[in-house]
């Protein structure tokens, strides 16, 4: 490995880790929405594989540590991930002390990062036999794991229902475009499609909004009143093990393992199971909060680069909630990456670990210490300054650009058709594991019912 | 200020959104993401110009937009 390269590297690591910095501060950024759109656009645009695969993980490293900021100094999550800890980040600012969660759960990500690369690199090389297999009824893989994820949801019976239609939709539109000549017979429309169910819930809420009769009964506002206590700033490089005290960095790092060896399994489900069953036995609240926090962000970290590590060094089939989703693009990306082309094919196992570490170790470095040491005037920046229109805005048009690119003018309507009906299926509890697996599925689950 | 207390705000995706501001944001960034990728120079990567339409649009929509969050600080004791 060339020194240059490694220069590039470290320079998409600052990028990757600086830009991701701001997004996870802003409330309501969902990991998949916000990340899984850049990474396919620079998977797209043609840039080395390895360059992308530092990139993506500085970026959800950066996401990771930095969207528990306005769970700790708003309550407001700063993306589904965090959405558990609101609760327990609550405890502590009522508590007068947000920069105290600011800083456990910082430590805890640190720690599940620490945790979760070697142990995801072991993990790999441990289910390379099974690459095969899977590879072989890949299909059946995803349709069986759609029906799985679907019964472990609160209304399976739904989620179970919807595969076969939404399949039948997705197949539908491609059979539509292949018959008008809009892409040739052997070009499978999927980018766009992935990202209609990424922004579906979206979606599907603007198209109400069209509507005079809903629009009127929607619950009105004043603006969002976000009242957060001055602290004094750090002195010093932070140390994530002086930050914790030995029972929290113990339990972040038990919470790390089981979120690494669970990483197939809806992370968000894991962190609310494991952070309540390790902080149930503590009485004082605020030290309870403290663990919790600190022990459910070291698992989310550990389970998001679990998910996608094993998966692309293992498998080269995106077999995780994070590989389906946030990390979707590393799998596939036509023309770019596919099933039988991507990072799993292209890089050897020390370029992973190579890009996995220097993303990792610049994120950690550079966001870590900007965190600790600038958490006030960051969030005050993209409160006051940031409009949520704006960010709706941004996605809303690079899901546009994207849908126009696969397949001209009449896929912009596909794409609102699948985020119509992928935004309906989010709301009645149909997650995003379910949707994804789906659409994978969907060329031979329609192929075999015909 | 006080146009903002009429409470004429609504939530999308976990913030608050004025319908009007919001139309206007999408507006904006559809038309500089799609514009950008449809001007692009032949032969060029039509994906860039879109992602720099994209940018700006954000940009542009960030400055001519504003958020609906009231943050203030509270003092120490």
């Amino acid at each position: 490995m060339d020194i240059v390269l490694i220069v590039q590297m470290v320079i998409v690591a600052i990028l990757g880790a600086g830009l991701y910095t701001i997004i996870g501060i802003a409330p309501g950024t969902d990991e998949t929405a916000v990340l899984a759109p850049v990474t396919l656009v620079l998977v797209i645009s043609g840039l080395e594989p390895i360059l992308i695969l530092t990139f993506f993980i500085a970026a959800i490293v950066a996401k990771k540590l930095t969207d528990s900021i306005p769970v700790a100094v708003a309550g407001i999550p700063g993306g589904v991930m965090s959405a558990p800890m609101v609760d327990h980040a609550m405890v502590l600012k009522k508590h007068g002390k947000p920069d105290v969660s600011i800083r456990k759960m910082a430590s805890g990500s640190v720690i599940g990062t620490i945790i979760s690369i070697p142990l995801s690199l072991l993990l790999a090389t441990a289910l390379v036999p099974l690459a095969d297999v899977i590879e072989q009824y890949s299909s059946q893989v995803f349709f069986f794991g759609a029906i799985f994820l679907a019964l472990m949801t609160k209304n399976r019976w739904f989620a179970v229902l919807s595969i076969v239609p939404f399949a039948f939709i997705i197949q539908g539109l491609r059979h539509a475009y292949w018959e008008l000549g809009i892409v040739p017979e052997d070009t499978t429309v999927f980018t766009s499609f992935f990202l209609g169910i990424t922004i579906g819930p979206v979606i599907l809420k603007l198209f109400e909004l069209l509507n005079g009769r809903i629009r009127r009964n929607q619950p009105r506002y004043g603006t969002k009143e976000i009242a957060m206590r001055k602290s004094k700033p750090e002195k010093g490089f932070p140390n994530p093990f002086k930050i914790l005290d030995k029972n929290e960095t113990i339990s972040s790092a038990v919470s790390s393992v089981f979120g690494v060896l669970t990483f197939f399994m809806s992370p968000v489900g894991m962190t609310i199971f494991l952070g309540e069953m390790i902080a149930s036995k503590i009485k004082d609240p605020v030290k309870r909060a403290a663990r919790a926090i600190s022990s459910m962000d070291g698992l989310t970290n550990a389970a998001y680069l679990a998910g996608t590590l094993v998966p692309l060094i293992a498998i080269g089939y995106p077999l995780s909630p994070t590989a389906l989703g946030p990390g979707h693009a590393l799998f596939n990306a036509p023309p770019v990456f596919t099933y039988e082309h991507n990072l799993h094919h292209i890089l050897s196992m020390n370029e992973f670990v190579v890009a996995t570490l220097i993303g990792a170790v610049i994120a950690i470095s550079i966001t870590f210490f900007i965190m600790i040491k600038y958490a006030q005037p960051i969030c005050a920046f993209v409160f006051r300054r940031i409009p949520h229109e704006a960010m709706l805005g941004l996605f809303f048009g690079l899901v546009l650009m994207l849908a126009y690119m696969d397949a001209g003018v009449l896929n912009i309507a596909g794409v609102l058709v699948i985020g119509l009906v992928a935004g309906f299926l989010h709301r009645r509890g149909v997650n995003y594991g379910v949707q994804f697996m789906t659409l994978y599925a969907a060329p031979w689950l329609v192929g075999l019912i015909f | 200020m006080s146009e903002q207390d009429k409470k004429e705000n609504i939530e999308v995706w976990e913030d608050l959104v004025n319908i009007k501001d919001l139309a206007l944001g999408l507006a904006i960034c559809s038309v500089t993401s799609l514009g950008g990728y449809l001007v692009a120079p032949e032969g060029q990567q039509p994906l860039i110009f879109g992602l720099i339409g994209a940018v700006l649009g954000f940009m542009i929509s960030t400055i001519m937009i504003q958020p609906k969050r009231n943050f203030t600080y509270i003092d120490e004791e």
